[in-house]
Protein backbone atom coordinates (compact mmCIF):
# COMPACT_ATOMS: atom_id res chain seq x y z
CA UNK A 1 0.00 0.00 0.00
CA UNK A 2 1.49 3.28 -1.22
CA UNK A 3 2.17 6.21 1.61
CA UNK A 4 -0.17 9.08 1.72
CA UNK A 5 0.72 11.34 -0.35
CA UNK A 6 -0.16 15.37 0.02
CA UNK A 7 -0.31 17.43 -3.25
CA UNK A 8 0.47 21.05 -1.66
CA UNK A 9 3.98 23.43 -1.04
CA UNK A 10 5.37 23.41 2.43
CA UNK A 11 4.88 27.10 1.62
CA UNK A 12 1.04 26.90 1.98
CA UNK A 13 -0.69 27.64 5.24
CA UNK A 14 -2.97 24.95 4.34
CA UNK A 15 -0.54 22.46 3.74
CA UNK A 16 1.19 23.11 6.65
CA UNK A 17 -2.00 22.34 8.62
CA UNK A 18 -2.37 18.71 7.08
CA UNK A 19 1.27 17.96 7.74
CA UNK A 20 0.93 19.44 11.41
CA UNK A 21 -1.75 16.79 11.84
CA UNK A 22 0.11 13.85 9.76
CA UNK A 23 3.17 14.12 12.46
CA UNK A 24 1.17 14.17 15.36
CA UNK A 25 -0.20 10.70 14.26
CA UNK A 26 2.89 9.24 13.24
CA UNK A 27 1.38 8.83 9.82
CA UNK A 28 4.18 8.18 6.88
CA UNK A 29 3.47 10.31 4.18
CA UNK A 30 4.98 12.24 0.88
CA UNK A 31 4.99 15.77 0.13
CA UNK A 32 4.36 16.25 -3.75
CA UNK A 33 5.15 19.94 -4.18
CA UNK A 34 2.73 21.63 -6.51
CA UNK A 35 4.47 23.96 -8.88
CA UNK A 36 1.63 26.74 -7.73
CA UNK A 37 4.02 30.00 -9.15
CA UNK A 38 3.57 28.89 -12.22
CA UNK A 39 -0.57 27.66 -12.08
CA UNK A 40 0.29 24.42 -11.87
CA UNK A 41 -2.91 24.13 -9.27
CA UNK A 42 -5.23 25.60 -12.25
CA UNK A 43 -4.26 23.03 -14.52
CA UNK A 44 -6.99 20.74 -16.14
CA UNK A 45 -5.01 17.51 -14.80
CA UNK A 46 -5.07 19.08 -11.69
CA UNK A 47 -8.57 20.49 -11.28
CA UNK A 48 -9.64 16.79 -12.09
CA UNK A 49 -8.54 15.82 -8.49
CA UNK A 50 -9.01 19.62 -7.32
CA UNK A 51 -12.32 20.77 -8.88
CA UNK A 52 -11.53 24.28 -6.77
CA UNK A 53 -7.90 24.24 -7.84
CA UNK A 54 -6.56 24.60 -4.64
CA UNK A 55 -3.64 22.88 -1.83
CA UNK A 56 -3.50 21.44 -0.74
CA UNK A 57 -6.06 17.69 -1.39
CA UNK A 58 -4.83 14.33 -0.38
CA UNK A 59 -4.81 10.56 -2.18
CA UNK A 60 -5.19 7.91 -0.24
CA UNK A 61 -4.68 4.55 -1.90
CA UNK A 62 -6.59 6.20 -4.24
CA UNK A 63 -9.13 8.31 -2.00
CA UNK A 64 -8.88 11.80 -3.17
CA UNK A 65 -9.84 14.77 -0.49
CA UNK A 66 -9.38 17.92 -0.76
CA UNK A 67 -10.13 20.93 2.33
CA UNK A 68 -7.17 21.15 4.67
CA UNK A 69 -9.59 20.74 7.97
CA UNK A 70 -11.81 17.75 6.51
CA UNK A 71 -8.25 16.10 5.69
CA UNK A 72 -7.25 16.52 9.23
CA UNK A 73 -10.49 15.03 10.35
CA UNK A 74 -10.19 12.17 8.45
CA UNK A 75 -6.33 11.42 9.33
CA UNK A 76 -7.14 11.79 13.17
CA UNK A 77 -10.45 9.61 12.53
CA UNK A 78 -8.60 7.19 10.14
CA UNK A 79 -6.06 6.93 12.57
CA UNK A 80 -7.53 7.16 15.85
CA UNK A 81 -5.26 4.99 18.11
CA UNK A 82 -2.30 6.60 16.69
CA UNK A 83 -0.06 9.67 18.05
CA UNK A 84 -2.17 12.30 19.95
CA UNK A 85 -5.53 12.19 20.49
CA UNK A 86 -6.75 14.86 18.30
CA UNK A 87 -10.35 14.33 18.37
CA UNK A 88 -13.19 13.54 21.52
CA UNK A 89 -14.98 10.75 21.39
CA UNK A 90 -17.34 10.59 18.76
CA UNK A 91 -20.28 8.96 20.65
CA UNK A 92 -20.10 12.00 23.19
CA UNK A 93 -22.24 14.37 21.41
CA UNK A 94 -21.65 17.42 23.44
CA UNK A 95 -18.14 16.88 23.50
CA UNK A 96 -18.15 16.77 19.86
CA UNK A 97 -20.11 19.60 19.46
CA UNK A 98 -17.50 21.62 21.19
CA UNK A 99 -15.37 20.72 18.80
CA UNK A 100 -17.19 21.52 15.78
CA UNK A 101 -18.19 25.16 17.70
CA UNK A 102 -13.92 25.43 17.56
CA UNK A 103 -13.66 24.23 14.44
CA UNK A 104 -16.26 26.64 12.88
CA UNK A 105 -14.63 29.72 14.89
CA UNK A 106 -11.73 29.34 13.79
CA UNK A 107 -12.59 29.04 10.38
CA UNK A 108 -15.14 32.13 10.83
CA UNK A 109 -13.73 34.40 13.25
CA UNK A 110 -9.80 33.64 12.45
CA UNK A 111 -9.23 32.36 9.54
CA UNK A 112 -10.30 35.30 7.57
CA UNK A 113 -9.14 37.86 9.39
CA UNK A 114 -5.04 36.53 9.68
CA UNK A 115 -5.50 35.00 6.36
CA UNK A 116 -6.18 37.89 5.22
CA UNK A 117 -3.55 40.00 6.75
CA UNK A 118 -0.89 37.54 5.63
CA UNK A 119 -2.39 37.93 2.09
CA UNK A 120 -1.38 41.81 2.23
CA UNK A 121 1.75 40.94 4.44
CA UNK A 122 3.17 37.87 3.02
CA UNK A 123 1.62 36.89 -0.36
CA UNK A 124 1.45 40.45 -2.06
CA UNK A 125 5.57 40.89 -1.45
CA UNK A 126 5.48 37.23 -2.83
CA UNK A 127 3.78 38.44 -6.09
CA UNK A 128 5.60 41.63 -6.31
CA UNK A 129 2.89 43.85 -4.73
CA UNK A 130 3.04 46.14 -1.56
CA UNK A 131 0.55 45.26 1.78
CA UNK A 132 -2.55 47.56 1.53
CA UNK A 133 -1.55 49.33 5.10
CA UNK A 134 -5.47 50.59 5.48
CA UNK A 135 -6.76 46.57 4.71
CA UNK A 136 -4.13 45.06 7.71
CA UNK A 137 -4.69 48.25 10.12
CA UNK A 138 -8.63 47.04 9.25
CA UNK A 139 -8.14 43.50 9.84
CA UNK A 140 -6.16 43.84 12.78
CA UNK A 141 -8.91 45.82 14.41
CA UNK A 142 -11.33 43.16 13.85
CA UNK A 143 -9.21 40.63 14.92
CA UNK A 144 -8.18 41.99 18.21
CA UNK A 145 -11.99 42.27 18.72
CA UNK A 146 -12.66 38.21 18.40
CA UNK A 147 -9.70 37.69 20.42
CA UNK A 148 -11.86 38.81 23.24
CA UNK A 149 -14.18 35.88 22.34
CA UNK A 150 -11.24 33.77 22.39
CA UNK A 151 -10.05 34.82 25.47
CA UNK A 152 -13.28 34.10 27.38
CA UNK A 153 -13.54 30.56 26.55
CA UNK A 154 -10.00 29.88 27.39
CA UNK A 155 -10.17 31.70 30.31
CA UNK A 156 -12.48 28.53 31.21
CA UNK A 157 -10.75 26.13 29.37
CA UNK A 158 -7.51 24.86 28.22
CA UNK A 159 -7.99 24.84 24.86
CA UNK A 160 -10.70 25.77 22.55
CA UNK A 161 -12.74 22.71 22.41
CA UNK A 162 -12.51 22.18 26.24
CA UNK A 163 -9.33 20.47 28.50
CA UNK A 164 -7.74 18.62 25.89
CA UNK A 165 -5.79 19.86 22.44
CA UNK A 166 -7.90 19.17 19.62
CA UNK A 167 -7.64 19.91 15.53
CA UNK A 168 -9.43 22.61 16.15
CA UNK A 169 -6.46 24.08 17.93
CA UNK A 170 -3.83 22.91 15.70
CA UNK A 171 -5.85 24.47 12.65
CA UNK A 172 -4.47 28.07 14.14
CA UNK A 173 -1.09 27.51 13.80
CA UNK A 174 -0.10 27.88 10.23
CA UNK A 175 -2.08 31.26 9.36
CA UNK A 176 -1.26 32.73 12.75
CA UNK A 177 2.32 32.27 12.87
CA UNK A 178 2.85 33.37 9.26
CA UNK A 179 1.01 36.41 10.61
CA UNK A 180 2.64 36.74 13.62
CA UNK A 181 6.09 36.56 11.95
CA UNK A 182 4.36 39.10 9.64
CA UNK A 183 4.76 41.79 12.41
CA UNK A 184 1.14 41.38 13.33
CA UNK A 185 1.98 40.18 16.68
CA UNK A 186 -1.44 39.92 18.56
CA UNK A 187 -1.42 36.70 19.73
CA UNK A 188 1.27 37.41 21.69
CA UNK A 189 0.06 39.91 23.78
CA UNK A 190 0.33 38.56 27.66
CA UNK A 191 -1.60 41.61 28.99
CA UNK A 192 -4.67 42.17 26.29
CA UNK A 193 -5.48 37.98 26.48
CA UNK A 194 -3.42 36.76 28.98
CA UNK A 195 -4.98 33.21 28.31
CA UNK A 196 -4.66 33.64 24.42
CA UNK A 197 -1.10 34.11 24.57
CA UNK A 198 -0.55 31.22 27.10
CA UNK A 199 -2.56 28.77 24.41
CA UNK A 200 -0.59 30.04 21.47
CA UNK A 201 2.99 29.14 23.24
CA UNK A 202 1.73 26.06 24.15
CA UNK A 203 0.66 24.80 20.85
CA UNK A 204 3.32 26.61 19.24
CA UNK A 205 6.08 25.06 20.99
CA UNK A 206 4.47 21.29 19.79
CA UNK A 207 7.92 19.99 18.63
CA UNK A 208 5.68 18.22 15.24
CA UNK A 209 4.50 22.44 14.82
CA UNK A 210 8.46 23.45 15.02
CA UNK A 211 9.31 20.91 12.83
CA UNK A 212 7.02 22.57 9.97
CA UNK A 213 7.69 26.14 10.75
CA UNK A 214 11.63 25.29 9.81
CA UNK A 215 10.82 23.17 6.67
CA UNK A 216 8.40 27.00 5.85
CA UNK A 217 11.30 29.08 6.61
CA UNK A 218 13.74 27.69 4.29
CA UNK A 219 10.92 27.96 1.71
CA UNK A 220 10.30 30.92 1.84
CA UNK A 221 13.92 31.71 1.46
CA UNK A 222 14.39 29.86 -1.26
CA UNK A 223 10.73 31.35 -2.94
CA UNK A 224 12.11 35.03 -1.76
CA UNK A 225 15.53 34.47 -3.84
CA UNK A 226 13.63 33.06 -7.07
CA UNK B 1 -37.46 20.98 27.87
CA UNK B 2 -38.01 22.19 24.55
CA UNK B 3 -34.94 23.10 22.87
CA UNK B 4 -34.78 27.03 22.05
CA UNK B 5 -32.84 28.66 19.51
CA UNK B 6 -31.84 32.62 20.41
CA UNK B 7 -31.72 34.48 17.35
CA UNK B 8 -34.29 35.78 14.45
CA UNK B 9 -36.34 34.42 11.50
CA UNK B 10 -34.70 37.07 9.25
CA UNK B 11 -30.85 35.73 9.98
CA UNK B 12 -29.48 33.25 7.73
CA UNK B 13 -27.21 31.62 10.09
CA UNK B 14 -30.86 31.24 12.47
CA UNK B 15 -32.15 30.11 9.19
CA UNK B 16 -30.04 27.46 8.91
CA UNK B 17 -30.90 25.64 12.10
CA UNK B 18 -34.35 26.22 11.60
CA UNK B 19 -34.46 24.66 8.43
CA UNK B 20 -31.99 21.19 9.87
CA UNK B 21 -34.77 21.46 13.15
CA UNK B 22 -37.86 21.39 10.68
CA UNK B 23 -36.11 18.62 8.38
CA UNK B 24 -35.87 16.45 11.39
CA UNK B 25 -39.07 17.29 13.23
CA UNK B 26 -37.63 18.61 16.19
CA UNK B 27 -39.43 20.98 18.09
CA UNK B 28 -37.97 23.97 19.44
CA UNK B 29 -38.54 27.71 20.51
CA UNK B 30 -37.19 30.45 18.50
CA UNK B 31 -36.40 33.42 21.23
CA UNK B 32 -36.39 36.20 19.32
CA UNK B 33 -33.14 38.68 20.71
CA UNK B 34 -33.55 42.47 19.94
CA UNK B 35 -30.27 42.80 17.54
CA UNK B 36 -31.02 46.54 16.87
CA UNK B 37 -31.49 47.51 21.02
CA UNK B 38 -27.72 46.13 21.24
CA UNK B 39 -28.44 42.73 23.00
CA UNK B 40 -26.14 41.57 21.44
CA UNK B 41 -22.85 43.20 23.25
CA UNK B 42 -24.45 42.71 26.70
CA UNK B 43 -22.73 40.92 29.16
CA UNK B 44 -25.34 38.60 29.62
CA UNK B 45 -25.42 37.48 25.77
CA UNK B 46 -21.42 37.48 25.54
CA UNK B 47 -21.90 35.08 28.53
CA UNK B 48 -23.85 32.41 26.43
CA UNK B 49 -22.15 33.40 23.05
CA UNK B 50 -18.85 34.48 23.16
CA UNK B 51 -18.64 36.45 20.21
CA UNK B 52 -21.79 38.40 20.35
CA UNK B 53 -23.61 36.34 17.34
CA UNK B 54 -26.45 34.69 16.65
CA UNK B 55 -27.84 31.92 16.53
CA UNK B 56 -27.48 30.11 20.04
CA UNK B 57 -29.33 27.13 21.11
CA UNK B 58 -29.84 26.11 24.80
CA UNK B 59 -30.54 22.94 24.38
CA UNK B 60 -31.69 21.72 28.43
CA UNK B 61 -28.94 23.31 29.69
CA UNK B 62 -26.18 22.66 27.04
CA UNK B 63 -25.26 25.84 25.48
CA UNK B 64 -24.11 25.92 21.82
CA UNK B 65 -22.81 28.61 19.00
CA UNK B 66 -22.00 28.45 15.64
CA UNK B 67 -25.12 27.57 12.72
CA UNK B 68 -22.93 24.52 11.23
CA UNK B 69 -22.13 22.91 14.42
CA UNK B 70 -25.72 23.26 15.87
CA UNK B 71 -26.73 21.75 12.24
CA UNK B 72 -24.40 19.10 13.08
CA UNK B 73 -25.37 18.66 16.66
CA UNK B 74 -29.17 18.26 15.62
CA UNK B 75 -28.52 16.09 13.01
CA UNK B 76 -26.27 13.67 15.25
CA UNK B 77 -28.59 13.53 17.92
CA UNK B 78 -31.59 13.56 16.25
CA UNK B 79 -30.21 11.19 13.52
CA UNK B 80 -33.20 9.02 13.68
CA UNK B 81 -35.92 11.46 13.31
CA UNK B 82 -36.76 13.12 10.39
CA UNK B 83 -34.79 13.21 6.88
CA UNK B 84 -31.08 11.80 7.75
CA UNK B 85 -28.94 14.48 7.02
CA UNK B 86 -25.44 12.89 8.02
CA UNK B 87 -23.17 9.93 6.58
CA UNK B 88 -23.12 6.94 8.29
CA UNK B 89 -21.01 7.61 11.26
CA UNK B 90 -18.94 4.34 11.04
CA UNK B 91 -18.05 4.77 7.13
CA UNK B 92 -14.78 7.46 7.40
CA UNK B 93 -14.32 8.17 3.83
CA UNK B 94 -17.85 9.06 3.62
CA UNK B 95 -17.33 11.25 6.92
CA UNK B 96 -14.46 12.73 5.12
CA UNK B 97 -16.63 13.89 2.19
CA UNK B 98 -19.58 15.36 3.85
CA UNK B 99 -16.64 17.48 6.21
CA UNK B 100 -15.40 18.87 2.75
CA UNK B 101 -18.40 19.41 1.43
CA UNK B 102 -19.51 21.36 4.86
CA UNK B 103 -16.29 22.68 4.30
CA UNK B 104 -16.54 23.70 0.71
CA UNK B 105 -19.59 25.61 1.87
CA UNK B 106 -17.61 27.43 4.31
CA UNK B 107 -14.43 28.91 2.63
CA UNK B 108 -15.58 28.73 -1.01
CA UNK B 109 -19.16 29.73 -1.07
CA UNK B 110 -20.37 31.70 2.39
CA UNK B 111 -17.47 34.53 1.65
CA UNK B 112 -18.56 35.46 -1.22
CA UNK B 113 -21.93 35.11 -1.43
CA UNK B 114 -21.72 37.41 1.63
CA UNK B 115 -19.79 40.38 -0.21
CA UNK B 116 -23.12 40.36 -2.77
CA UNK B 117 -25.49 40.13 0.44
CA UNK B 118 -23.67 42.77 2.44
CA UNK B 119 -23.39 45.17 -0.91
CA UNK B 120 -26.45 44.41 -1.99
CA UNK B 121 -28.96 43.85 0.86
CA UNK B 122 -27.58 44.88 3.80
CA UNK B 123 -26.87 48.36 2.45
CA UNK B 124 -29.97 48.65 0.60
CA UNK B 125 -31.38 48.09 4.22
CA UNK B 126 -29.35 51.23 5.28
CA UNK B 127 -29.90 53.16 2.65
CA UNK B 128 -26.38 53.40 1.24
CA UNK B 129 -25.29 52.52 -1.85
CA UNK B 130 -23.67 49.45 -3.01
CA UNK B 131 -20.39 49.53 -4.35
CA UNK B 132 -20.99 48.17 -7.92
CA UNK B 133 -16.86 47.35 -8.40
CA UNK B 134 -17.11 44.97 -4.98
CA UNK B 135 -20.29 43.12 -6.36
CA UNK B 136 -19.01 42.65 -9.70
CA UNK B 137 -15.87 41.15 -8.13
CA UNK B 138 -17.75 39.01 -6.00
CA UNK B 139 -19.73 38.00 -8.70
CA UNK B 140 -16.71 37.03 -11.08
CA UNK B 141 -15.21 35.07 -7.89
CA UNK B 142 -18.74 33.34 -7.10
CA UNK B 143 -18.42 32.14 -11.05
CA UNK B 144 -15.26 30.75 -10.91
CA UNK B 145 -16.23 28.64 -7.77
CA UNK B 146 -19.65 27.44 -9.11
CA UNK B 147 -17.83 26.28 -11.98
CA UNK B 148 -16.21 23.60 -9.23
CA UNK B 149 -19.75 23.14 -7.68
CA UNK B 150 -20.40 21.87 -11.67
CA UNK B 151 -18.20 19.81 -11.52
CA UNK B 152 -18.81 17.54 -8.36
CA UNK B 153 -22.81 17.62 -9.27
CA UNK B 154 -22.19 16.44 -12.69
CA UNK B 155 -21.30 13.08 -10.88
CA UNK B 156 -23.56 13.42 -7.82
CA UNK B 157 -27.27 14.17 -7.13
CA UNK B 158 -26.05 16.07 -3.64
CA UNK B 159 -22.64 17.10 -2.55
CA UNK B 160 -22.11 14.36 -1.13
CA UNK B 161 -23.81 11.73 -3.43
CA UNK B 162 -26.93 10.31 -3.69
CA UNK B 163 -28.15 11.94 -0.44
CA UNK B 164 -28.86 15.49 1.18
CA UNK B 165 -27.04 16.07 3.85
CA UNK B 166 -26.14 19.32 5.87
CA UNK B 167 -23.43 20.44 3.54
CA UNK B 168 -26.53 20.77 0.72
CA UNK B 169 -28.99 22.88 3.39
CA UNK B 170 -26.28 25.13 4.66
CA UNK B 171 -25.93 27.13 1.27
CA UNK B 172 -29.46 27.68 1.48
CA UNK B 173 -29.97 31.37 3.51
CA UNK B 174 -27.37 33.07 1.89
CA UNK B 175 -27.94 31.04 -1.53
CA UNK B 176 -31.30 32.40 -1.42
CA UNK B 177 -31.05 36.21 -0.47
CA UNK B 178 -28.35 36.16 -3.61
CA UNK B 179 -31.20 35.23 -6.12
CA UNK B 180 -33.61 37.93 -4.33
CA UNK B 181 -31.09 40.56 -5.06
CA UNK B 182 -31.00 39.98 -8.67
CA UNK B 183 -27.87 37.69 -8.84
CA UNK B 184 -29.15 34.41 -9.98
CA UNK B 185 -26.32 32.38 -10.52
CA UNK B 186 -27.32 29.39 -8.74
CA UNK B 187 -30.38 28.69 -10.93
CA UNK B 188 -29.04 29.26 -14.26
CA UNK B 189 -29.70 26.31 -15.89
CA UNK B 190 -27.98 26.99 -19.55
CA UNK B 191 -24.81 27.58 -17.58
CA UNK B 192 -24.63 25.50 -15.10
CA UNK B 193 -27.17 22.82 -15.47
CA UNK B 194 -26.36 20.65 -12.57
CA UNK B 195 -26.05 23.71 -9.95
CA UNK B 196 -29.79 24.01 -11.00
CA UNK B 197 -31.20 21.19 -10.84
CA UNK B 198 -29.70 21.15 -7.37
CA UNK B 199 -30.77 24.59 -6.38
CA UNK B 200 -34.12 24.03 -7.47
CA UNK B 201 -34.57 20.43 -5.35
CA UNK B 202 -33.17 22.01 -2.07
CA UNK B 203 -34.46 25.94 -2.56
CA UNK B 204 -38.07 23.88 -3.21
CA UNK B 205 -37.84 21.48 -0.14
CA UNK B 206 -41.36 22.09 2.41
CA UNK B 207 -38.89 23.16 4.99
CA UNK B 208 -37.18 25.63 3.31
CA UNK B 209 -40.41 27.51 2.53
CA UNK B 210 -41.79 27.16 5.51
CA UNK B 211 -38.21 29.10 6.98
CA UNK B 212 -38.61 31.74 4.29
CA UNK B 213 -42.88 32.06 4.94
CA UNK B 214 -42.02 32.78 8.32
CA UNK B 215 -39.19 34.98 8.39
CA UNK B 216 -41.37 37.06 6.07
CA UNK B 217 -44.04 36.91 8.47
CA UNK B 218 -41.90 38.39 11.53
Amino acid sequence: MANLKVYGHIISANTQRVLMILKEKNVPYELITVDFMHGEHKTPSYLEKHPFGQMPYIDDDGFILFESVAISKYIAAKYRSNGTQLLPDSSDLEAFALFEQACCIESNDFYPLAGGIVMENVVKPLHGTSPNEVVVAELTAKLAGKLEGYEAILRKHEYLAGDKVTIADLAHLAVGSTMTHSGVKLLLDTEKWPNVARWWKDITSRPTWREIWEERVVAAKLLAGS
Amino acid sequence: MTLKVYGLPQSSATQRVLVVLKEKNVPYELVPVDFFGGELKSLAFLAKSPFGLIPYIDDDGFILCESLAICKYIAAKYAGSGTPLLPDQSDVKAVALFEEACSVEESNFQPIATGIVVEKYFKAFRGLQPDDKVVEECISKLNEKLGGYEAILKKRRFLTGDNMTVADLAHLPTGTIIGDVGVKLLGDPDKRPNVARWWKEISSLPSWLTVVAEAKAA
